[in-house]
């Protein structure tokens, strides 16, 4: 019998006990859409930590002042609704920033949070979903920023306003064969164009994202392309570790004043450095992503032994069919193939309707949370290669003893 | 119209039932022509169905050789043995045994299906089988949708559909009132006339007379075996 025709019974016996089949399958279905809901989640809070991150995470012996903090942890909402009332940070605060530390090695201006994403296009090739940020010169100090060709932007770039771009080097070697020539090319960036000043060493990934995807701009062209954000974020870079303590209280004196806070005031600004931040969640990606697993395996087990149990019971049922398949000529194969479709195409279907209730889930709490949920091509991968493999593995047992049945025992069987 | 089609020697087949040996067939012999139309009688529990599953290669013996078309079929395994029902066999039970869940069609198909036979082809032989039994109207119906009568139908079809080289049939009446007995031993007839080979089981007389050889077994041995003048 063609496999073809095997799975055409499969369906229409599945068809046929249509909610047996879905309570056969909520094993699976629950295993599999944890896995795609809590996977989604996890890339989601990884994007949503990155694109803070992006422009918080600070260099060496630095901190940050911005309008709200890095955290992603619980904020309930009358915090919420003080971050919300904050002002924005200006380049008038930098000044009265600078005037305060006047020992830092650097002081720079960056774009806030969002970070855009845009497509960064030369000749035909485009690669797309770059980050997009907007500085001044001094931030390349901050962040170490290393030249892997040509020049770091300068002073004057920002001051005159030059259509220049800095690329992260994973940029540069998706649009590049050769960095020296790159070096004066004319690329666009969401749709504007500017030409390559230079490209940086490699930095390697941060929190399992590479950190090397970023475009550059000088802050006035950033801000010609995208508006005025609604705030910037000033980086603070001191030349040795001991000093950044007593830098970020004056730093947070300078903008009591430059904001003109009363003694009893609150501060209407953060300062912080991402260290904490960064180690938590990696701490936290570790753990869910080991017991994650382990709570999905165990699930789709159980799942499985479901599976089997329903199977075995369907042979039972269905033994005086199976003789008489057997009386009309179908070998042992054709049985036992007949069956482990059905168990195969039941896993499956688990396994589909497992992502679909994940990517459902995971697109709720998309809608009710700010952190966005990705559902990831390879869990989509895994969940599919899980159902099915449950049902080969836990669909022979069954399959086997329905295709040894023998035939005239088989069709005096009840029915 | 000495082309032999079933040779059996010695044909033996004992059941352990616990501590008890049943001894269903003590070594039948017998041989069956081309184009023969057999009646088998005997009084129950003769072994008329143990030897009918014997043929029909359900069943494997004891004991004793089985010769089908030349080829030895008692040694044969499993597998093999659904090759020969697949394609030289065409069984039809006192029971029906159809697919209760199928239409008439794909009840008659069935045996296609596991020769290999694509879908088409499939389809137009099995709808041919059933006109050649005379249910050309009702290939849509599922068994409960036909009466006893049309359900034996059916299974003839599903037994011709792969052109046996015998047709065997169980008891095919003892499920069926008189009148609709007749209706299908004129289709037994009808089979015959085109050169079916057939083996009945029945333990009525009446219908063994439809017949044209009458073996009859009595404790699992050949009683008598006589032959109609032509
Ligand atoms: N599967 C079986 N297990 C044990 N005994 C059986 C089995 N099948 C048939 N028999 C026994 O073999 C004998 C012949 O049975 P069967 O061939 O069915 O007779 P008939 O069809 O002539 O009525 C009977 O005594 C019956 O009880
Ligand atoms: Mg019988």
């Amino acid at each position: 019998m063609p496999i073809f025709e095997g799975l055409k019974l499969a369906f229409r016996e599945i068809a046929s006990h249509k909610l047996r089949s879905f309570f056969t399958l909520l094993g699976i279905i629950v295993s599999v859409g944890f896995l795609v809901a809590v996977v989604a989640i996890i890339q989601g809070m990884n994007a949503y930590v990155r694109e803070n991150v992006a422009g918080a995470i600070v260099g060496k012996n630095a901190f940050q002042i911005r309008r709200t903090p890095i955290s992603v942890g619980f904020i309930d909402d009358e915090e919420w609704r003080e971050l919300q009332r904050r002002p924005p940070i200006e380049s008038a605060d930098a000044q009265f920033v600078t005037r305060a530390i006047p020992d830092a090695q650097a002081i720079a201006l960056q774009s806030g949070w969002p970070t855009p994403q845009a497509d960064v296009r030369w000749g035909n090739r485009t690669v797309a979903d770059v980050l997009v940020f907007g500085v001044t010169a001094p931030f390349q100090v901050v962040q170490d920023y290393e030249m892997e060709a040509g020049e770091a932007l300068s002073e004057v770039d920002v001051r005159e306003r030059r259509p220049v771009v800095i690329l992260g080097f994973d940029v540069a070697e998706k649009l590049f064969d050769n960095f020296n020539t790159a070096i004066g090319q004319r690329v666009r960036v969401a749709g504007t164009m500017v030409t390559v000043k230079g490209i940086t060493k490699a930095k390697g990934t941060v929190l399992g994202q590479s950190w090397d995807g970023f475009a550059m701009l000088p802050l006035p062209v950033f801000e010609a392309i995208y508006g005025r954000r609604l705030t910037t974020v000033i980086s603070v870079k001191m030349t040795e570790a001991f000093m950044v303590a007593g830098a970020m209280e004056r730093a947070e004196e300078a903008m009591r004043i430059a904001h003109g806070l009363r003694p009893n005031d609150e501060n209407d600004f953060t300062i912080d450095t991402a260290e904490g931040l960064i180690s938590f969640w990696e701490q936290l990606t570790r753990v869910i992503f080991t017991v994650v697993p382990a709570v999905v395996v165990i699930g789709v087990v159980v799942g499985g032994i479901v599976i089997m149990n329903i199977m075995l019971m369907s042979v039972t049922e269905r033994t005086r069919e199976i003789g008489i398949r057997k009386s009309v000529g179908a070998q042992q194969r054709d049985i036992q193939r007949q069956f482990l479709a059905e168990a195969v195409t039941l896993a499956t279907l688990g396994g589909v309707l497992g992502i679909l209730a994940g990517g459902g889930l995971a697109a709720m709490v998309a809608v009710l949370s700010p952190m966005p949920a990705r559902v990831t091509p390879w869990s989509v991968g895994v969940a599919l290669s899980l159902g099915t493999g449950v049902g080969i593995l836990f669909g022979v047992v069954p399959a086997r003893r329905a295709a040894k049945l023998d035939p005239i025992e088989a069709m005096r069987a009840e029915q | 119209m000495t082309d032999t089609i079933i040779e059996v020697r010695n044909l033996t087949r004992e059941y352990q039932m616990g501590a008890e040996l049943v001894r269903a067939l003590r070594g039948v012999d017998m041989s069956i022509y081309r184009n023969e139309y057999v009646a088998i009688m005997g009084p129950s529990g003769s072994g008329k169905s143990t030897l009918m599953n014997m043929i029909g290669c359900l069943d494997t013996p004891t004991e004793g050789e089985y010769w089908l078309n030349g080829l030895e079929v008692s040694t044969m395994g499993d597998d093999a043995l659904a090759r020969v029902r697949n394609r030289e066999i065409g069984f039809v039970f006192q029971t029906f045994n159809l697919l209760p869940r199928a239409s008439a069609l794909h009840n008659v198909e069935l045996p296609l299906i596991y020769a290999g036979v694509s879908g088409r082809t499939r389809r137009e032989h099995a709808s041919g089988a059933l006109s050649r039994v005379g249910l050309s109207d009702r290939v849509d119906h599922r068994p409960n949708e036909l009466s006893g009568g049309q359900r034996q139908r059916v299974a003839i079809a599903r037994a011709l559909v792969n052109e046996p080289s015998i047709l065997l049939a169980d008891e095919p009446t003892g499920n069926l009132d008189s009148t609709t007995s007749e209706e299908i031993m004129t289709v037994f007839e009808e089979l015959h006339a085109q050169g079916q080979t057939i083996i009945m089981v029945t333990h009525e007389a009446d219908i063994a007379a439809h017949a044209h050889r009458v073996i009859t077994l009595r404790d699992g041995r050949v009683h008598s075996d006589t032959k109609k003048a032509a």
